[in-house]
């Protein structure tokens, strides 16, 4: 084949749509076998700036020894052709031993089997790519038109070098700005901040393949459940490193590797690089983040350009961060506003509200008593031979009587009652109501279903006072049902602001409330029974709420309501006894 | 039981109706005044054994009434007598004998007289 039907074969592939090293590849082999070279090598640089066998013709005999070398620029005759950028040419005569950059004791008997050694710079004007190796069998010498063609072709693979180069930094580039956008539409969706470390974790780990991140709020002012969220699976082998080399990111408020702080040895030793930075904002340490991924010896890995890339997060993400977590310390204080405003208002009503009712249940009590005490003379001076009179009499009684319970329920709400502080155990506690009321043969068509934690552990409460609640839950969910269906009950311990609580919850069966009303529920007067004094659920609220703990409702429409009563695990409450 | 005499103070007069029926039905004697300044003037001129007295009255009421009865003769027992049970708890600290909540049962009121009374 001639010189220029072998240029032009080359060009060919060199332009074609090809992967980039299957374009060297091919054009190795085609210099190999159509210039009677046995031996064609590649050198490009590594990520040591070393140069490195990368490629090589198929038959390479050679490169199985050469690829375990590595030579710095200038060293050898590898070495000292990519620093002059000149091509060099050796017979077998007049070749030195020292191939590469080090006496190799396998080539001593390799290297005679060859006749002539090139050795050709891979650039282009401004920028050196790496070194072509080329060694014949057959011919004695190199001739000067076959070098000038050479040379041609070590530019073409030099600019298929740079191509490759520019792809998988731009790719590198590509993804990164992919990553960056897609952490920023996280930091921007105001989400809640548990959800955001979740979010960015999950993007930067997916993004630069990481083995894990795990990235840590230090940020006391907001309670949340966890400081520290983490994506991917933590190798036992790094586990005891994180917490140290976050806290030498914190300490130094720069990125270090696992270099910085642990023993030389084993950064060799584990087949991971680990990272962490810190997430500073203008005047304090948000956080940190860290990265873990494998060691490989891929181009622009994690290993390689961990340093950059997690530096580019986390100043990306700080502000961001900042901003949310200021976010929800701000939402979170105007939430306890809000509700320190709603109870103050709610005491205000409840303490006219109060004063009023006291007045008029004292008016209304006096002539009760009255009706009631003359009623009561009036029967018994009654002739009992007269049927008729004595049941209107009966009748009088019997309404006077509920007047005065509902009177008494209404004063009973009013008056602040003490507190009496007991230990108790909730499970038992239920269970007794439970049983108190369950045996009414009303109950029989009501389907009881306990859940239990039974590690619950007793607290501290008014156990007359809150039989009053839960009688009063399950009564309403048994009117609700008409004494048929299904009440759940569930106990567990739970955190409620940050704080151990217990909860009950009461589920029923009866449809659920008309949601136009249910923010009434704990009003006082509110009813939606045909007979009620609407005092039932303000009282329970307030009892609770004496206990320092909360009612929920959830409603479902259709189905049935749940009341989720809250009480402190650790309660502050005086123990007064009367 | 003909010479024990008890004085019953309310405002509404037939409160002190029912109460003087009730209380004579079991064979007390019973005078009755209608606020604090009478109850004072009645026990001055006579002896009583108990004294019911309400405690939200226009003019002196039963707490003041108390107060001034206990200062002239700390033994003379007073029941007092409210519509409501709000002051129940703090009827000790008033140096009274008793205190019972209004009701058309009068069961209470009567079976505190007997127990003031020994009875």
């Amino acid at each position: 084949m001639n010189h220029i039907d072998l240029l032009g074969k080359i060009i060919e592939i060199s332009h074609s749509n090809l992967e980039l090293s299957s374009r060297i590849n091919s054009i190795l082999n085609i210099i190999s076998q159509d210039m009677q070279f046995e031996e064609v090598i590649v050198y490009t640089f590594d990520k040591d700036k070393r140069l490195t066998c990368r490629f090589v013709n198929q038959k390479s005999a050679l490169f199985k020894i050469l690829n375990q070398y590595r030579c710095h620029i200038g060293e050898g005759i590898v070495g000292s052709v990519a620093q002059k950028r000149s091509p060099q040419y050796f017979t077998i005569k007049n070749v030195s031993p020292r191939f590469g950059c080090l006496f190799y004791p396998e080539l001593d008997g390799l290297l005679e089997n060859y006749r002539t050694f090139s050795f050709l710079p891979l650039s282009d004007d401004s920028y050196l790519y790496g070194v072509l190796v080329l060694c014949s069998a057959s011919k004695e010498a190199v001739q000067d038109p076959e070098k000038i063609l050479l040379s041609i072709l070590s530019r073409e693979v030099g600019g298929i070098l740079r191509s490759f180069e520019l792809i998988v930094s731009s790719k590198k580039r590509i993804s990164e700005l992919a990553m960056l956008s897609e952490l920023g539409k996280v930091l921007i969706s105001n989400v809640e901040p548990y959800e955001l470390l979740k979010n960015l974790a999950l993007i930067i780990a997916k993004s630069l393949n990481a083995s894990f991140v795990t990235i840590k709020l230090e940020y006391a002012l907001l309670k949340l459940d966890s400081q520290r969220y983490t994506y991917g699976i933590v190798d036992a082998s790094v586990k005891d490193y994180i917490e140290q080399i976050e806290e030498s990111a914190i300490r130094l408020l720069r990125v270090v590797s696992l270099k910085n702080c642990a023993p030389d040895q084993l950064e060799s030793f584990l087949k991971y690089s680990l990272y962490s930075a810190p997430i500073a904002s203008k005047n304090r340490v948000l956080g940190t983040i860290t990265i873990c991924g494998e060691k490989t010896t891929q181009p622009h890995s994690l290993e390689e350009d961990g340093l950059y890339i997690i530096n580019t997060i986390a100043s990306y993400i700080s502000s961001g961060l900042e901003n949310t977590l200021l976010n929800t310390r701000l939402r979170d204080v105007v939430r306890e506003l809000t509700d320190a405003q709603k109870r103050l208002i709610e005491q205000e009503k409840f303490r006219s509200l109060g004063e009023m009712t006291a007045n008029i249940a004292h008016e209304i009590k006096n002539p009760l008593v009255i009706i009631g005490g003359f009623a009561k003379r009036l029967a018994r001076k009654m002739q009992h031979d007269r049927p008729t009179e004595d049941k209107y009499i009966t009748i009088i009684l019997k309404e006077v009587e509920r007047l005065e319970t509902i009177l008494n329920e209404i004063l009973n709400y009013v008056k602040e009652s003490p507190t009496i502080a007991e230990t108790c155990n909730i499970n038992d506690f239920l269970d007794e109501i439970l049983y108190l009321l369950s045996t009414g043969i009303s109950w029989e068509q009501v389907n009881i279903a306990k859940d239990f934690d039974a590690a619950l552990p007793p607290i501290v409460c008014d156990s007359q006072q809150l039989k009053q609640v839960f009688i009063n839950i399950l009564m309403n969910a048994y009117e609700a049902m008409h004494g048929l269906g299904k009440i759940s009950i569930k106990t567990k311990r739970v955190s409620y602001n940050n704080q151990p609580f217990v909860s009950i919850s009461i589920t029923d069966t009866g449809g659920g409330i008309n949601p136009e009303v249910i923010d009434n529920v704990f009003n006082p007067f509110f009813t939606t029974k045909e007979r009620g004094t609407g005092l039932g659920l303000a009282i329970s609220n307030k009892i609770v709420r004496n206990h320092n703990g909360y009612i929920d409702v959830e409603n479902t429409i259709g189905k049935g309501v749940t009341f989720i009563v809250y009480l402190p695990l650790k309660n502050n409450m005086k123990e007064e006894f009367l | 039981m003909k010479n024990v005499k008890i004085l019953v103070v309310d405002d509404e007069e037939n409160i002190r109706l029912l109460f003087k029926e009730e209380l004579e039905e079991e064979g007390y004697e019973v005078e009755v005044a209608s606020n604090g300044y009478d109850a004072l003037e009645k026990l001055k001129k006579s002896r009583f054994d108990v004294v019911i007295m309400d405690i939200k009255m226009p003019g002196m009421d039963g707490i003041q009434a108390l107060n001034e009865i206990k200062n002239a003769n700390k033994d003379q027992p007073v029941i007092l007598c409210s519509a409501y049970g709000e002051f129940k708890q703090d009827f000790s600290s008033w140096a009274s004998d008793g205190y019972i909540v209004k009701s058309a049962d009068t069961g209470e009121l009567k079976q505190t007289i007997r127990n003031i009374l020994n009875l």
